[in-house]
């Protein structure tokens, strides 16, 4: 997809002004967390189990040339066609090429990102397939011509009106506010894509190296239906997505629906392992994976190397205060919230995408909710200090950093400066804090409101706490 | 050089471990507490993801089964040619409503009718509420993926109570599908509501037989 990740402060810009958005984010963000940490706080080995997926994690990073290999050998054992892509353009190639050689003309796809990250849907439509989004969300946004907004709920800047508007226009349905009808008109119109197609194509939540088997995760059941209905499936996986053993699925099983959505389980996990079999009524029979390096080899060898972790889960979007505020397109790209702010620099190339890391108030709630324990803030910092090495950043913002860094070292000069700010901030405030600072400040009224300085510094609100007075 | 050996001369750069075994699986996290009967967990957990467990006398469950499908507008029923208990829970079921008798084959080729899919569940399992359905020995998953009601025929004996167990099963060569189902088939993407039935059963269904009518 497109990219326009250093456009954040104009892509954010207009996500604030927009009124429907605004409010589906409210709803769904605060849904999510709440969800999240009632599943958390009602699961006690929870802690636990982040610690052993973490280790597991990083295991397999530290060894994925072992882990790899071992996946791929087996599922070739069982009928699995494996290809390797280093880049987009290469997984394009692939795909497109998979799809003439299987004839296939309709493709029932479920939600994936590695899919969205190399643009696959347009390579297979190069081919000459018809390719049908069937996981609502997804499904929605592609009538829309719309990119996805969340990791798990692609259409959260629909509301019922406009979906119901989609359908009228692209499957002659009537109009109705209900919920359950949209549902069902969706059904059924996907139904008869899922009986049809000639292939169905996947992402994948986790590869199991010791069996060959790839993992799908989902609520709605779409993930199952195209990976055993259709003749070919294809599936899209990213190479960091193995885990060591099947005997490791559990513990990952028990973090993601509770991190995504709260749930203890989602309704349906699909482990599908190589072609059907002599006699199995139904399963592909031929299944192809495709696994994308895209940058992520690069990332492996650096600093970086834990972000590879990543399951996917989406909590720390929901609890990001920024992606609260300005939603997923704001991110310029396929990943967006702190994750996002993170991979998708190392993926495309800091220079593309310098924005990203300052997208941040490192408040360090995403640290605190990541099923894998990625150190998200420090790689967020870390970015940052990146970019001023890499000359990416204005000789202004160096000079104001070194200059803030030198009074944040010394208490007499802060509160000196606190004092001042304190009586010119009266100046500048108009209701509830700072909306227009002159420049060089202006960077950071521009798209907020700063709030208004104490009229007295916080060391001398200290010393009268404790009945100390000058 | 082809693109694999590309790929994993970089990783193995990448990772420095040129080749060497791997780690040692991590110490296990406390398992989730089993205490309690299983059976009473899994019916806690598989209610709390939206399912339907029906248990006792089979003339009880029958009567109260044709009834819930009778509200859901159900018309057809299905069942596995070689799955001889749902084909007798199907048969018995003919008379509680306006049931005929149909096939996967036939749904599958898209028959407008309301159905419900019976099936026999390989095993359950009590932490999530979960039906494990797999399709080892060439059975199909048809009746919990395509009919608008899924019905699971549940043996106390076969629910585990630990995921862990359902998967240990299996041993090192899974068939091609496993299948875990917890509850209908959902979505949250219209405003975040909760809708059921987005692609597979609107709902889930499992009967619980009595001990003497299991093998």
């Amino acid at each position: 997809m497109e990219l326009t990740a250093n456009a954040f402060g104009r892509n954010a810009r207009k996500a604030l002004l927009d009124k429907t958005l605004q409010e589906a984010l409210g709803r769904t963000t605060g849904r999510f967390l709440a969800h999240r940490d009632a599943a958390a706080a009602a699961f006690p080995e929870f802690e636990a189990t982040r610690e052993r997926a973490s280790r597991i994690k990083r295991d397999v990073l530290d060894h994925l040339d072992t882990y790899l290999a071992r996946f791929i050998e087996e599922a070739e054992k069982r009928g699995t066609i494996v290809h390797v892509a280093r880049d987009a353009g290469q997984a394009r190639e692939i795909a497109a090429r998979i799809a003439r050689d299987e004839g296939v003309t309709l493709a029932v796809k479920s939600k994936s990102m590695a899919a969205e990250e190399v643009s696959l849907n347009e390579a297979l439509e190069g081919a000459g397939v018809t390719v049908v989004e069937s996981d609502l969300g997804e499904f929605i946004i592609q009538l829309a011509g719309e990119a996805p907004s969340h990791i798990i709920a692609p259409a959260v800047h629909k509301t019922r009106e406009q979906v119901s508007r989609l359908f009228e226009r692209h499957l002659g349905e009537p109009r109705t506010d209900s919920i359950p009808e949209l549902v069902g008109m969706a059904r059924r119109h996907l139904r008869a894509k899922f009986l049809s197609a000639g292939m169905g194509v996947s992402g994948g939540n986790f590869l199991v190296a010791d069996t060959g088997s790839v993992v799908l995760v989902t609520n709605e059941g779409n993930g199952r239906m195209g990976t055993a209905l259709p003749r070919v499936h294809l599936a899209v996986v990213g190479i960091e997505k193995v885990i060591p053993r099947m005997a490791d699925l559990p513990t990952f099983l028990r973090l993601l629906p509770r991190s995504a959505s709260g749930q203890t389980i989602s309704s349906y996990v699909s482990i599908v392992t190589g072609t059907r079999r002599a006699g199995d009524p139904e399963g592909p029979e031929r299944m192809h994976i495709l696994l994308l390096d895209c940058g992520r080899s690069a990332i492996l060898e650096g600093k970086y190397r834990e972000i590879l972790k990543c399951i996917r889960c989406a909590a720390c979007l929901n609890t990001c205060p920024v992606y609260q505020s300005v939603g997923g397109h704001a991110y310029g790209w396929v990943y967006s919230g702190p994750i996002g702010a993170v991979l998708t620099p190392l993926l495309v190339g800091l220079p593309e995408a310098a924005a990203l890391p300052d997208a941040s108030t490192l408040c360090g709630a995403c640290a605190d909710v990541c099923p894998v324990k990625i150190p998200l803030p420090d790689f967020l910092l870390e970015l940052r200090s990146d970019a001023r090495d890499q000359g990416l950043k204005t000789p202004g913002e160096i000079a104001a950093m070194k200059g803030y860094a030198g009074v944040m070292k010394r208490a007499g000069l802060l509160e000196a400066i606190e004092r001042i700010g304190g009586v010119l901030g009266q100046f500048f405030t108009k209701g509830k804090g700072i909306g227009g600072l002159p420049y060089p400040f202006s960077g950071w009224t521009e798209r907020r409101d700063f709030p208004a300085p104490a009229a007295q510094p916080f060391r001398k609100l200290w010393k009268i706490r404790r009945g100390v007075t000058r | 050089m082809n693109e694999r050996e590309a790929l994993f001369r970089r990783l193995a750069a990448a990772c420095g471990s040129h080749g060497a075994a791997a780690g040692e699986p991590p110490p296990g996290e406390a398992p989730p507490a089993t205490e309690g009967d299983r059976v009473a967990r899994f019916a806690e957990a598989f209610s709390a993801a939206g399912g339907f467990l029906l248990r006792g006398p089979v003339e009880a469950i029958l009567s109260d089964l044709g009834e819930m499908l009778r509200a859901e507008g159900v018309t057809a029923l299905f069942f596995p040619e070689d799955d001889a208990a749902a084909r007798e829970f199907a048969m018995a079921l003919v008379p509680f409503g306006p049931f005929t008798l149909t096939t996967g084959t036939e749904v599958r080729g898209g028959g407008a009718a309301v159905t419900a899919g019976f099936r026999t569940a390989e095993a359950a399992i009590a932490e999530t509420g979960t039906i494990v359905e797999t399709s080892a020995g060439g059975k199909t998953l048809l009746p919990g993926m395509i009919a608008d009601v899924h019905v699971s025929i549940l043996s106390a004996a076969s629910v585990v109570a630990r995921m862990e167990e359902a998967l240990a099963a299996f041993g090192a060569d899974p068939p091609r599908n496993i299948s875990f189902l917890s509850g209908p088939s959902k979505t949250g993407d219209i405003e975040q509501t909760l809708t059921v039935g987005a692609h597979g059963p609107k709902k889930a269904i499992a009967l619980l037989l009595p001990p003497e009518r299991t093998e």
